[in-house]
């Protein structure tokens, strides 16, 4: 299955270390690329990705803004939010602004692949405390 | 000859953002990888790297205190400190420790292959923020890194800040014990140490002093419902 990644974080090391992992399977390919939110805004609406990967803490705009805007103006690209907060309240407000998946960085080299597959087909990815829940719907 | 490269950071995203980043160049080779500080010392003394990579906010030993026991133990290792910041203190401790490069995380797709480089080439790497930090001490200006400055409480040995590490990240006196091969019995004994050297009376100002120190680092919360444009979040 092909799948077209638009891959947000302010950190070029932490792109690369992402963008590594996701080409790695077949089909999926990382389309684009962007260090804060208003870029990821531009190049949602412009490049119209299947999946973002995106982190919530970012010069400019942050995430959970950028994931509002995005939801509003590209409503059939899917969000997975890849952020160092391992707490439940932010997955709340990531879900609550539109995002489909929520992974925890500190794990994603785990949980990276299961979760934009799920995303992909548009179901729910959430992993708190090193636990992962897969929703339909 | 192939320059032997070992990449330690705890999150295992970055890792293989700076090992595919490395491996990119002709010549060189990640000879190992370590998630945590304990692990990258003996990865290091086992391995024996050309040039030794270490991120400062790992668990069970930062990067900070793997250079000090690694250059205590062999002062002809090359050392790269990687750091989200480049506080003077922290920036103090690294060259203290004997680091010979210095690389901020959000710079280091830029700046990490000129500081393997430098160091392949027994030259020594710094950000500007370092190389002006060095120019001022040598110059003997107010904020100049200085040896002699008396620390503001008395200094711990490197066994207490490992300790004082570990007791910061929440573990118990018999869990750090396991983790050193030491007795719980010797475990207390340090923590006793600790506590009264610095004038402590309990762990919560054990894990302040660990996070002003750098010691240990931790993430800042985000401020999500106050202001959600803010970049803190």
């Amino acid at each position: 299955m092909t799948v077209r990644i638009l891959l947000v974080d302010d950190h070029p090391i932490v792109r690369q270390g992402l963008k590594t992992l996701l080409e790695g399977r077949e089909g999926w390919q990382v389309i684009g690329e962007a260090s804060d939110g208003i870029e990821a805004v531009e190049k949602a609406q412009h490049l119209l990705p299947d999946v973002m990967v995106l982190d919530v803490t970012m010069p400019r705009m942050n995430g959970l803004e950028a994931c509002r805007l995005i939801r509003k103006r590209a409503p059939g690209l899917e969000i997975l939010f890849v952020t160092q907060h391992d707490s439940a309240q932010m997955m709340r407000e990531a879900l609550d602004a539109g995002a489909r998946g929520y992974v925890v960085k500190s794990n994603a080299a785990r949980d990276l692949l299961e979760a934009v597959e799920a995303v992909s087909q548009h179901r729910t990815f959430t992993a708190l405390h090193g636990r992962a829940i897969i929703a339909s719907g | 000859m192939r320059l032997r490269i070992l990449v330690a950071d705890d999150h295992e995203i970055v890792r293989r953002g700076l090992c595919s980043l490395l491996q990119k160049h002709e010549g060189w080779e990640i000879c190992g990888e370590a998630a945590d500080g304990r692990d990258a010392v003996e990865k290091a003394k086992q391995l024996k790297p050309d040039v030794v990579i270490l991120d400062v906010g790992m668990p069970n030993l930062n990067g900070l205190d793997a250079t000090r026991q690694l250059m205590q133990y062999d002062a002809n290792f090359k050392i790269i400190v990687l750091t989200i910041t480049d506080s003077d203190q922290v920036i103090r401790e690294a060259l203290d420790a004997g680091a010979r490069g210095f690389v901020l995380k959000s710079d280091a797709a830029r700046d990490l292959v000129s500081a393997v480089e430098a160091l392949q080439h027994k030259r020594m790497f710094f950000t500007p923020r370092v190389n002006d930090l060095v120019l001022a001490g040598f110059l003997d200006k107010g904020h100049a890194i200085s040896r002699s400055e008396p620390p503001s409480l008395p200094t711990l040995t490197a066994r207490e800040r490992e300790i004082t590490q570990l007791l910061a990240e929440g573990k118990s006196s018999k869990e750090v014990a396991s983790l050193l091969n030491l007795s719980t019995k010797t475990v207390e004994t340090h923590r006793s140490n600790i506590m009264r050297k610095l004038s402590f009376h309990s762990i919560r100002d054990l894990v302040v002093y660990a996070i002003k120190n750098n010691i240990i680092q931790i993430d800042m919360p985000p401020q999500i419902k106050n202001n959600p444009g803010s970049p803190a979040a």
